[in-house]
């Protein structure tokens, strides 16, 4: 596996970041997995102050690696109640009505966007937020049946890109 | 103590004045006309004062809800919490109190004695509530920011000419549009009675964001360049959503339609915006927007579902809609909003073009997700819609 990290301290509050300096040494977390997005949340507990500013999240949202491990998808529910992530889970393909929307893309769209986090110490390349991949519906597609929890995404969006912006904070391991 | 206050003591009311002098006159004449009522209201309390004596009704519980305690959750005392406790929670289908009686005090035995608010003359619950506004509300104390604070302002640089004055002219539209949705709730919000103080509660967060989104692209424009130039095609627009004959109509022109367009201008925004600075405001600013949309759906599905006569009511809103959209695509089609963008999606003036391209497709994208809301809110309008699901110029 090749890996990425963040690689200084993140920017102030205010920016678009809760980027951390990950431990020298500590192990790369591999991508897709349910470690990966539960690391993510560990890095919202600690930022507990930050999430506070940022305001509540009500919502289950929906990660989907196309090509994941062995080439099929990968499917992962993350559970935001008020300041924290309540829940990680992997999710098969009907259970998908369980989340409020699904982001959903194939692996190499993922990479580059938490490559470009890590470059930017927390802080992705303009090209590369989570709105800029998915407003003309590729190469990040958002699913949702309602519109009412399609909107969700959008209510609290500055949250979300928080949450994949805390990846910064450790090592990621993509599959060769 | 001193001689009790009595009513012919009073010091006599200024006389009345020429018609130059309207707006005083109607409230010294509107006051003199209820001169018994809140005059004796006066006389017995300052009479009472006067004899060293004290009330102390307030502490009878007769007909109150005493002892019913509301239980915090663990975001704090919601309104949801509160009006879990009986007697509070549920705001009347049509609204008898005029006046600032709270909802679920002791009132009944006073409502003699208390004036009348004529302004209050939106009644039906129908014309205002959505299941989702205590949510909303709550969510948007949560969720305010500030546009001082929370931007990272000294990290604007300048663009290029062209993308930065096309970056300007995109504020000046926001600008310019932005505070509809502050005074539209505004002039709303003086009309609904206290009772309805959940909706009250959810139009006065939605005034503050508004506020603060203008704050903020005028500020992007003057930090960036200026301002540049306002649009009749707005206007028109802004008008219609001002205009609108009532509360559910006015709601869903402007947050079900008007700023789910804007929602995804937001989006398209933070999608093509050249600075890290403007993709935190359209981040931000289309939190705030969906919000927004949020109430818009669900009160025209409230509307919907309780009103007496849902065909009678479905017809008239469909005749509106068919005004309503027309007029909102006059500024949706408006060379100071299209261009700009086109030429930020592009990358350059040279490349408006490619820009008009994408925004076809932001276009038909926008309309399609309209038309879901609508249909959310139980108002189809695919087989009626007057905007035209593709760009007009995608077509040419």
């Amino acid at each position: 596996m090749s890996s990425v990290a963040g690689l200084a301290a993140g920017p102030a509050v205010g920016r678009e970041t809760v980027g951390a300096v990950p431990a020298a040494g500590s192990a790369a977390i591999p991508f897709p997995s349910r470690a990966w997005f539960e690391a993510l949340a560990a890095r919202v507990r600690e930022q507990r102050v930050r999430w506070e500013h940022l305001g509540y999240v009500d919502c289950v949202a929906g990660f989907t690696v196309l090509d994941g491990p062995g080439g099929a998808p990968f499917r992962v529910q993350v559970s935001f109640d008020e300041f924290d992530v309540v829940d990680v889970r992997e999710a098969r393909e009907d259970e998908g009505a369980r989340a409020d929307f699904v982001l959903e893309a194939d692996l190499a769209t993922w990479r580059a966007m938490i490559e470009s986090i890590a470059a930017g110490h927390g802080r992705p390349a303009l090209e590369q937020t989570l709105n800029r991949l998915s407003h003309m519906g590729k190469p990040i597609a958002v699913r949702s049946d309602d519109p009412l929890r399609r909107d969700l995404y959008f209510r609290y969006n500055q949250s979300l890109q928080e949450f994949v912006n805390a990846s910064a904070g450790f090592r990621t391991a993509f599959p060769d | 103590m001193s001689q009790p206050l009595r009513t012919a003591e009073i010091a006599p009311l200024p006389p009345e004045r020429p018609l130059s002098e309207e707006g005083l006159a109607h409230y010294e004449a509107s006051f003199r006309q209820h001169y018994t009522e809140w005059a004796a209201v006066l006389q017995r309390n300052a009479e009472r004062l006067a004899r060293g004596q004290y009330s102390l009704h307030w502490l009878d519980t007769e007909g109150a809800n005493w002892g019913r305690r509301a239980k915090p959750s663990s975001r704090g005392l919601t309104y949801d919490d509160v009006n879990r406790v009986r007697a509070y929670g549920e705001p009347p289908e049509t609204a008898t109190w005029l006046n600032f009686a709270p909802r679920g005090a002791v009132r009944d035995r006073y409502a003699d004695e208390m004036p009348v608010v004529p302004a209050y003359d939106v009644l039906d619950r129908n014309e205002l509530w959505a299941e989702n506004v205590t949510t909303l509300y709550e969510e948007a104390k949560a969720r305010q920011w500030n546009a001082t604070r929370d931007i990272p302002w000294s990290e604007l640089e300048a663009l290029p000419d062209d993308l930065e004055k096309a970056t300007c002219q995109l504020a000046t539209f926001l600008t310019e549009v932005e505070f509809v949705a502050g005074d539209f709730p505004a002039k709303w919000l003086y009309r609904i009675p206290q009772d309805f103080l959940e909706v009250k509660s959810f139009l006065a967060t939605q005034l503050m964001d508004e506020a603060r989104h203008q704050e903020v692209f005028r500020k992007r424009a003057i930090a960036g360049g200026g301002l540049l130039h306002a649009a009749p095609g707005f206007e028109w627009a802004l008008k219609a959503i001002l205009e609108a004959p009532t509360h559910t109509m006015g709601t869903f022109l402007l947050n079900l339609l008007g700023e789910g367009l804007v929602l995804s201008i937001f989006r398209s925004g933070e999608m093509i915006a050249k600075t890290h600075v403007d993709k935190e405001i359209f981040r931000r600013c289309l939190q705030d927007e969906a919000r927004h949309v949020s109430y818009g759906t669900m009160e025209l599905k409230y509307y919907l579902d309780h009103v007496r006569d849902r065909q009678a009511a479905l017809d008239d809103m469909h005749r509106f809609a068919d005004v309503g959209e027309q007029v909102i695509l006059s500024s949706f089609t408006e060379a100071a909003l299209v261009e700009p963008i086109a030429v930020l999606l592009g990358g350059g003036l040279a490349k408006i073009d490619q820009g008009m391209e994408g925004m076809a497709h932001l276009w038909r994208m926008s309309i399609e997700e309209y038309l879901q809301r609508c249909d959310r809110a139980g108002f189809s309008r695919r087989e009626r819609c007057t905007i035209p699901i593709d760009a007009p110029w995608a077509a040419a």
